[in-house]
């Protein structure tokens, strides 16, 4: 028996793969979206990946660093290497910003890290140019998609850094490129306040005679010193020794500080079932939307062609031809829809993903999760086509 | 002759009741193998009715039919897949050829060997022969589109011969055509109801071919009248 659906689509192929390659564009769009959820997910694993870390030490009762503010003195790190199982720790700060950079604003996150050994927790793993900081005022390393180049002088706050490496998929959560600093450079920049507040904090210290007690000068100008500079960082991160039990050495540093311990895993939970959770949900949301969107199109375009051969399939059904035969020609229509719909929408996520401002990662397992979701639709959408065909009476190839 | 297709005070009413149609009021008709009958009539006299009664496509009210020796419809159908009788039993030959545009000629007429199961290649060489048999074997591999309109007649032709049926039930088949062509239509089925040993109803209103059947049907009102077209030439028509 020769393929009824494959010649009808031969005969009309031009209007066919028009069809498709609209249809396919709007897959595009679809694969695309879960793609941009996809790469959230890569994005906060990579944070994670790359700090090094397998604890993360944090104000009490936060879920910081990255999902809520966290405040932790610097010193707080060195107790922490003392105890039992743990190998490395080291104080981080993370501050979002937005830096000028000729002529144009980049929007980075600022990463303070320890860099007085290679290899402490915070700093980026891995470099594709130039070196690590090895100075620990006015060095920088970038990542590639913040544009910079090596020997770049980039300004944050009131101080400029020189780009001397390039590292790459170093970002943060939300997608940022990051710029290492040294963790004293980063600690200024994100906690130093402007010279406005320091002249109105230092007149107040001058007014007050507890901070500036009579014949005492030296005071005031302790407590100056101590508001003009900040010793805190935003968590301490903790590598445990080979062989160690990361919850093990967690409950240790509870026990003993009053701070908070993330494992690996919670602050995993943290990223993306707190994070990202509702940006996953409003993506959710969109590819519901375009899978009903797709499906009402797919259904409209199988009807449409249904309905411009209702006398065919009449003639059809009067010599004989039975309705499986029938509904299975609309049926393979609607999946040859979808089958070209779909080779062209990957392709077109594949090409275009990496024109996205954010990271757009296309998994094999959802092209094919995307593929049986979409011959799914199409064979759902085929149903009212396949009802209206099988309605046809043969009668109405007859006349009169 | 044996008979070809016989039907026996065969009744079909619409509806019930006080809002009953009575579309078919006992018609008579027999027709033998290959003969070709036509059936005339005014608008609204039932033809259409008989036609489908016939093809069954829709079902009397009561009466008998028979095709050949098999009695399909007597009170009730005989036959449980109506579409495997229409496939193997009758041919249908339509006022447009109907042809399936997405198909080629040949296969347009090797469809129905194909649904009735043949193998493709078997299908397709009953296919050509019959193009060949009906001088339309030039043009198996063009599309419907790219035929005139008389070609596109005795391709339809040909798909209503294919599965050598009993019964060709043709409805207004020269409607489109202008004389000459149509006289060449009616000739074509002539021989190949002979050919084929096929029994062949036309239903027409072309005033052109009306005489050149041998026996007319006239359907006045749901009832049938057989008129003899005693005039009509053997040589030149049946």
């Amino acid at each position: 028996m020769i393929s009824l659906a494959g010649r009808d689509i031969l005969h009309g192929w031009g209007k066919f793969v028009l069809t498709g390659v609209g249809l396919g564009l709007l897959i595009g769009v679809t694969l695309s979206m879960a793609g941009v959820y996809r790469g959230m997910i890569d994005d906060a694993q990579a944070l994670l990946d790359n700090s090094g870390a397998d604890l993360w030490v944090v104000q009490k009762d936060t879920l910081g660093p990255y999902a809520e503010p966290s405040s932790l003195n610097q010193d707080t790190e060195r107790p922490i290497r003392a105890m039992a199982g743990v190998d490395r720790a080291a104080g981080v700060t993370y501050l979002t910003m937005q830096i000028a950079h000729e002529g144009k604003d980049v929007r980075v996150m600022v990463v303070g890290a320890e860099v007085a050994e290679p290899g402490e927790p915070g700093q980026p793993p891995h470099l594709i140019a130039g070196r690590r900081i090895v100075q620990g005022h006015y060095e920088a390393v970038g990542d590639v998609k913040t544009g910079f180049a090596i020997d770049d002088e980039v300004t944050v706050r009131r101080n400029t850094y020189r780009i001397v490496g390039l590292t790459s998929r170093m970002v943060s959560s939300g997608g940022d490129p990051m710029l290492f600093l040294s963790l004293k450079d980063a600690q200024e920049a994100q906690f130093e306040k402007d010279a406005d507040a320091i002249v109105r904090q230092r007149a107040r210290n001058a007014s007050s005679p507890l901070l500036n007690p009579p014949g005492n000068p030296a005071v005031a100008e302790a407590v100056n010193a101590a508001q003009a500079s900040s010793t805190n960082v935003n968590a301490v991160l903790v590598t445990v020794v080979p062989g160690a039990d990361a919850e093990e050495v967690a409950a240790t540093i509870r026990r003993w500080q009053r701070v908070t311990v993330y494992t690996r895993a919670q602050m995993e939970e943290i990223l993306i079932e707190k994070m990202i959770a509702n940006s996953a949900r409003q993506i959710g949301m969109f590819l519901v939307i375009l899978a009903i969107v797709s499906a009402a199109i797919v259904a409209f375009i199988i009807y449409t062609m249904t309905i411009g051969k209702i006398r065919e399939i009449a003639v059809l059904k009067l010599i004989g031809t039975c309705n499986r035969t029938i509904a299975g020609m609309i049926l393979q229509q609607a999946l040859g829809l979808g089958l070209i719909g779909f080779a062209v929408g990957k392709i077109a996520a594949t090409f275009w993903a990496p024109f996205f401002p954010k990271y757009v990662l296309l998994l094999p397992a959802d092209s094919l999760r995307g593929f049986f979701a979409v011959m799914a639709i199409c064979a759902l959408a085929s149903l009212l086509a396949i009802h209206a065909a099988l309605k046809v009476d043969p009668a109405e190839a007859i006349g009169g | 002759m044996a008979e070809g297709i016989r039907i026996d005070n065969l009744v079909k009413t619409y509806g019930q009741g006080d809002t009953a149609v009575h579309a078919l009021r006992g018609v008579n008709m027999s027709v033998a193998k290959g003969e070709v009958v036509g059936l005339i009539g005014p608008s609204g006299s039932g033809k259409s009715t008989l036609l489908k009664c016939l093809g069954a496509v829709i079902e009397p009210t009561s009466g008998r039919m028979t095709i050949g020796d098999r009695v399909i419809y007597d009170d009730g159908w005989k036959v449980g897949d109506l579409r495997a009788l229409r496939r193997d039993l009758i041919g249908f030959i339509f006022q447009a050829p109907y042809l399936i545009p997405f198909l080629d000629v040949t296969d347009n007429v090797a469809l129905l060997p194909m649904l009735a199961g043949k193998p493709n290649a078997v299908a397709r060489k009953e296919a050509r022969d019959l193009l060949e048999a009906l001088d339309v074997a030039h043009r198996a591999a063009a599309m419907p589109s790219q035929l005139s309109g008389g070609e596109q007649q005795r391709v339809a032709i040909a798909r209503a011969l294919v599965n050598r049926p009993p019964v060709i039930l043709a409805d207004e088949p020269t409607a489109p055509l202008d004389g000459v062509r149509a006289l060449a239509v009616v000739d074509m089925l002539n021989t190949m109801a002979r050919q084929f040993d096929t029994a062949i109803i036309i239903v027409t209103h072309d005033e052109k071919i009306i005489p050149t059947f041998r026996r007319l049907y006239n359907i006045r009102d749901g009832v049938t009248i057989e008129e003899l077209q005693l005039e009509a030439s053997p040589a030149r028509r049946t």
